[in-house]
């Protein structure tokens, strides 16, 4: 059973232009969730989004864990109803074992994050 | 038939001698049965003289209905496409009844589903399959082959396309980006004639199966096309009937001349034609689906018999087309829905052909095969709900708090919540005469910002928020286009272009995409975050609420309907006052992830003070004590704010706001019903007990408690009017009952603001 920890980031609402044209810091995993949101891991300031009426709050609400790519692909292949982007890395979310899941997928590990009140649940249905 | 050693003849073709091969054993209804290497269940079964279904013709491809049996416990098996294993337990389903449900082991084998995706996926590799899915490969594309001889069962196509097959691994679900080839050969045409339910009735490459298999077939008489490799007795004219007993003795058929010749034989073998197995193709309407080879062909379409069972699945004979006939139903789909012909086991494959042979010689045109749907096979629960979820309930950051202090977990409001943590009653006075604390985290939680913020709320809220400054709250409606109460909570004024809103813990999800919707519906310029999953809140409620709150370093806490950032036991937290219990009261937003460190900081500070955490139930009591209204729970579909009697949050004066049109409109039809404020003596009947006025019906109890605080049953519900007002003494539970103001308690507020 994976054990999923709470992910410390930022959470960043902004414009669509904004979010595009930033310069995340290095060394961050920057998971553009939605157009106008992202979630940078690990925090960072307000300074890098350019756009006074941003949101940027500091987050804890996913749940997350590494797990080896093969391990993560035999899990997926049971448990996810759509198709997995090819190229690595790469960003992808939807319902993962009737979750709502977002995953990182790199060549040798895949990054699982999921809201934090469903952590218990994804633990349960990947074990 | 019977196994050829115990027989006086050899059929030609058969090289296996059964004294050559390794025997091994299965028990078909508790008598040991030997088969040997290569057998499927069925052919052990017809070895020891077993016809699984006691009779009618079996096919050996999976067409028919004929070979069923409960294999290993799970009913409804095809028998000839199952191999014969060591030990498996086999049992004939009762010949009048549907097999029992296995009752004694509900929990059933674990069966998971993978999921594939290609390019081109191809269902059966006969010679034309294996030509589809080369001729794919070479163009490039993925493809995947499910083929039934090796044991991937495909038992539908759905719009996606997907396609779903049963295999020995589990179920798969093969996602195909382009197309779906179906080469799934040709079944054989089943015979139709009375006695076609006797056993030793064979298709024609049954037949040579059988022999080839080694078993002994007797003399074999053919009927139409023979059996290859075989040696029959070509049978001529037109089948008339088949005689014997329980196994097949005779024959009789009719000559051009009409009269009637009797074949004495211990098998028939029954070439008629061929029918494509072209149901998938037929399922997958409107889809990139293509049949290739005699999945493609053209049915043949045998003679119209006189007699006989069509449909052995739903137990249709020829009298029974007849008699659908002539009560007007006269297409082929209807002949289906009232017969139930080919809606059984084998899903038309024997009797399709015969329906249209016999409407067709009726009178009507040869009809197009009928629809076909999904599933082509009986499937398991668990092969059913493999890949299927629960959905899951989600669960506050105290989650496992609460149930180490022995909570009584519920789900309310679609989330996990303790419920109580044993002493109900101690956590009410814990929050009317001391202090005490709850996991609010369930709560809708939003912020909005950017220029339009206050355009977006003012347009959305029937509240003026332009007049709500930075640092203050004030408890909102959200009501529909027809003026119907969606949700309740609060406004949060941050700055000038910032507020946070909240929402009830059931309707936070819809409240979200409602307010996003209308943003983006008027192209308004904000920037939304729902922090309902990443935001923790515990309220802090009860006298000794402020001397907590000191203790844990606020100690110059907003006031009533105001909110701040402040430190609490050294956990940032937004601190907003307010109160749904009645008493003094604040709720402390803060991140999740120190929601574990803050709850146990405020029982440790706050222990001499009788601190008890507080549960949903002691909750519900305190609100209703105080006339609060749960959306959902005390509000209808189609309640108004005046309905609720809470036009007091609904401000007609501003120029617009969603629903404001139709509450004006509404506003000028008479009241039919509210919802009031009742009281009784004795103990509180339960939430949905029928109010009557004498013998009148005027409405239901929606809100009930026992009011500790004021020792009597304090209720919420909605009344009729009777005679043009509200009644004021009314029945509930035969007692009698008050129609009194709310709220029940502190009516003045005086205790939350203090």
């Amino acid at each position: 059973m994976p054990d999923l920890k709470l992910l410390h980031g930022t959470r960043i609402v902004g414009t669509r232009a904004v979010l595009d044209a930033a310069v995340w810091p290095q060394n961050t995993l920057a998971l553009r969730i939605a157009p106008d949101e992202v979630f940078v891991m690990p925090a960072i300031s307000a300074d890098f989004v350019n756009d006074q009426h941003a949101i940027v709050a500091p987050d804890a609400g996913f749940a997350g864990a590494w797990i080896v790519s093969d391990e993560a692909l035999e899990f997926l292949q049971r448990s996810c109803e759509w198709e997995l982007p090819r190229e690595r890395p790469a960003f992808a979310q939807g319902a993962v074992a009737g979750l709502p899941v977002k995953l990182w997928l790199e060549a040798d590990r895949v990054l699982f994050l999921v809201p934090a009140p469903y952590a218990t649940d994804l633990e349960e249905r990947m074990a | 038939m019977v196994d050829r050693e115990g027989g006086a003849g050899r059929a030609e073709g058969c090289s296996k001698l059964m004294t050559d091969m390794k025997r091994s054993r299965l028990m078909v209804d508790g008598r040991p049965v030997e088969f040997s290497a290569g057998d499927s269940t069925l052919v052990a079964m017809l070895r020891a003289g077993i016809h699984p279904t006691g009779g009618g013709c079996l096919c050996l491809e999976g067409d028919c209905p004929h070979c069923l049996a409960t294999v290993d416990g799970v009913s409804y098996v095809r028998t000839c496409q199952v191999a014969a294993r060591p030990g498996m337990v086999i049992k004939r389903h009762p010949s009048d009844a549907p097999p029992p449900l296995p009752l004694d082991d509900c929990s059933g084998p674990d069966t998971i589903a993978r999921h594939i995706y290609c390019d081109v996926v191809v269902i059966g590799l006969g010679e034309s399959g294996r030509v589809a899915a080369a001729e794919a490969q070479r163009n490039g594309k993925h493809v995947i082959t499910l083929d039934a001889g090796a044991g991937q069962e495909v038992i539908g196509v759905y719009p996606g396309p997907l396609v779903v097959a049963r295999t020995r691994e589990g179920m798969v679900h093969v996602y195909p980006r382009e197309e779906i080839v179906v080469a799934t050969g040709a079944s054989e045409i089943h015979p139709v004639a009375p006695g076609n339910q006797l056993a030793g009735i064979v298709t024609a490459r049954a037949a040579t199966r059988l022999a080839v298999a080694g078993l002994y077939l007797g003399r074999v008489v053919a009927i139409g096309t023979p059996a290859e490799g075989i040696t029959v007795e070509q049978a001529a004219g037109e089948l008339v009937r088949f005689d014997g007993v329980e196994r097949v003795e005779a024959v009789v058929m009719c000559n051009e001349n009409g009269s009637e010749r009797k074949i004495e034989c211990d098998t028939v073998s029954i070439g008629l034609g061929l029918c494509p197995r072209d149901a998938l193709l037929r399922m997958g309407n409107g889809l990139a689906v293509r049949a290739v080879g005699d999945a493609a062909r053209t049915s043949d379409i045998p003679s119209c018999p006189k007699a006989g069972t069509v449909c052995h699945c739903a137990g249709v004979t020829m009298d029974d087309l007849e008699s659908v006939r002539e009560r007007g139903f006269h297409e082929l789909e209807l002949v289906k829905r009232a017969t139930l012909a080919g809606t059984g086991t084998c899903q038309g494959s024997v009797c399709l052909p015969y329906i249209r042979s016999f409407l067709a010689d009726r009178g009507e045109s040869l009809q197009p095969p009928f629809t076909a749907r999904p599933v082509t096979r009986q499937l398991t629960v668990g092969e059913v709900a493999a890949s299927s979820y629960h959905q899951a309930t989600p669960r506050t950051a105290l989650d496992g708090e609460h149930r180490r202090l022995g909570a009584q977990m519920e789900r309310a409001g679609g989330w996990w919540r303790p419920w109580s943590y044993g002493d109900t009653v101690g956590e009410y006075w814990a929050v009317r005469k001391g202090v005490s604390i709850g996991d609010v985290s369930t709560l809708g939680k939003m912020l909005v910002s950017g220029p339009d913020a206050l355009e977006l709320l003012e347009r959305l809220y029937p509240t003026k928020v332009a007049t709500l400054k930075p640092g203050r709250s004030r408890y909102v409606l959200l009501l529909d286009e027809r003026g119907y109460v969606l949700d309740d909570g609060l406004i949060c004024r941050d700055d000038k272009t910032r507020f946070t809103l909240t929402f009830t813990s059931g309707g936070s999800s819809f409240a979200e995409l409602w307010v996003r919707d209308w943003a983006e519906s008027w192209r308004l310029d904000v920037r939304l975050l729902n922090q309902t999953m990443s935001r923790g809140a515990i309220n802090v409620t009860g006298p000794f609420a402020h001397e907590l709150l000191a203790r844990a370093g606020v100690g110059d806490p907003p006031q009533y309907l105001h909110h701040r950032t402040a430190t609490v036991a050294g956990i940032l937290c937004r601190v907003f006052r307010l109160s749904f219990t009645g008493e003094v009261s604040y709720e402390l937003h803060h991140s999740v992830a120190d929601s574990m460190t803050l709850w146990r900081r405020l029982l440790r500070l706050g222990a001499d003070l009788g601190i008890k955490p507080h549960g949903v139930e002691a909750l519900l009591m305190l609100r209703l004590e105080k006339g609060h209204i749960v959306v959902g729970q005390d509000t209808d579909f189609d309640s108004t704010p005046r309905r609720i009697n809470h036009e007091w949050a609904v401000k007609l004066d501003k120029p617009d706001f969603v629903g404001r049109q139709a509450i004006l409109r509404t506003n000028k039809v008479p009241l039919d019903r509210q919802l009031a404020g009742l009281e009784m003596e004795g103990p509180a009947p339960a939430e949905g007990a029928l109010i009557w006025k004498g013998s009148d019906y005027v409405g239901f109890v929606t809100s009930s408690v026992f009011s500790p605080v004021m020792g009597k049953a304090v209720m919420l519900g909605w009344l009729k009017l009777f005679e043009g007002e509200l009644p004021a003494e009314v029945t509930i539970v035969g007692r009698p009952a008050r129609r009194v103001p709310t709220p029940f308690y502190d009516s003045e507020g005086s205790r939350a603001r203090s």
